[in-house]
């Protein structure tokens, strides 16, 4: 590896691992209708998503959610602000549909100019199933910046995001790691 | 019996389809519980087998608000994209992986967590193997640690999320495992 192929994991990049971003609020909470919507989607037709009296006898004691179905209500569009779909058309005619949507608790860009971004895994770690009514809580962390050197003898970076999942109780429902190459 | 993934494979894509194991929500209602105590080494989990249409990708899609094209816009993805398809969603794929841990570990076990890759191109018509197998297990503090081997394979042995989990189990005779849960101290 030469002096310039080195500086992948510099100083600053170094400096980013720990930063963590502001608790945010996911927008609405979990309810019945997006429960239905989202097991329905996932095929998952578990009656301790839907039948109250099964849930109620079960250990856990009423209607549960799946853990990662909060995860997606972080990305929620809350309806005061500007519609991402139609800013990001306007933006570029051909948009892949996502555009640059700039969302809530979004931490700082890692400083580096790998720009390709590949997905190199996730994780995910379980403590409690959502209740109904659960208002949902997130906080975004980088909990780790490796560097590795390709095949091509080229250095690139796995950057680990890690996102804490809450509930109004403080509760820790689930944690995940999106891991992402940067080339 | 359960047919094993290795010769699951090995059927034609239709026969595959045969051998889902993917429990009803009755069988949910009554699953019976699996104890540590009856786990071991190699021990296959059930199959989950899915084949996924246009429609149940946007219907996923809607669901968790992903409204990236590459999923529902065929043009796009094929023309701009030169994907060979639209494509299946990497979340659709992750949100199973805590479905399958817990329909096996119910009705007092705990899915508590699992890592995985993403690879391959999922398209609609591929059939798609939800699998686990038993790799290692422990006790501690009264509780029963299973390590599992998981992953996603295509009709054509292609693994497109290869991944580790750990479920915990109740030892027969032993305690309640604690909910919310709370993995006991190294």
């Amino acid at each position: 590896m030469t002096e310039q192929t080195r500086s992948a994991l510099t100083p600053d990049v170094k400096a980013m691992i720990g930063v963590t971003g502001e608790v945010v609020e996911a927008w609405g909470v979990v309810d019945a209708e997006y429960l239905r919507r989202f097991t329905q989607a996932l095929m998952d037709p578990d009656p301790r998503y839907w039948d109250e009296d099964f849930a109620k006898s079960s250990r856990y004691g009423e209607i549960i959610a799946p853990p990662i179905m909060v995860s997606y209500m972080s990305s929620r569009t809350p309806p005061y602000q500007e519609d991402p779909v139609t800013k990001a058309f306007q933006e570029d005619p051909m948009s892949d549909g996502i555009g640059r949507v700039s969302r809530h608790g979004e931490l700082s860009p890692v400083p580096t100019n790998l720009v390709r971004v590949l997905n190199a895994g996730n994780e995910l770690e379980i403590y409690k199933y959502p209740s109904i009514g659960d208002k949902i809580y997130f906080q975004h962390k980088y909990s780790d910046i490796r560097e590795r050197v390709g095949r091509d003898g080229q250095p690139f970076l796995i950057i680990t995001r890690e996102t804490t999942f809450t509930n109004q109780k403080g509760e820790v429902l689930c944690i995940t790691r999106a891991s992402t190459i940067r080339r | 019996m359960a047919i094993e993934l290795e010769a699951l494979l090995k059927l034609p894509p239709e026969e595959i389809l045969v051998h889902n194991e993917k429990p009803t929500a009755e069988q949910l209602r009554h699953k019976q519980q699996i104890y540590y105590d009856d786990v071991y080494e190699g021990m296959e989990l059930p199959k989950y087998i899915y084949k996924p249409t246009p429609t149940h990708l946007f219907r996923w899609s809607a669901a968790i608000e992903n409204f990236h094209r590459i999923h529902y816009d065929l043009d796009f993805g094929v023309n701009h994209d030169k994907n060979p398809s639209i494509l299946v969603h990497g979340s659709w794929k992750q949100s199973v992986v805590p479905q399958y841990l817990k329909d096996w570990s119910l009705p007092n076990g705990w899915p508590w967590k699992a890592r995985f890759d993403h690879r391959a191109m999922l398209v609609p018509g591929d059939i798609l193997i939800m699998w686990g197998r038993v790799t290692s297990k422990f006790e501690k503090a009264g509780l029963g640690f299973v390590d599992l081997d998981i992953g996603m394979k295509t009709q054509d042995g292609v693994e497109s999320m290869p991944g580790n989990a750990t479920v915990v189990l109740p030892v027969r005779g032993g305690r309640d495992i604690p909910y919310p849960f709370v993995p006991p101290a190294d």
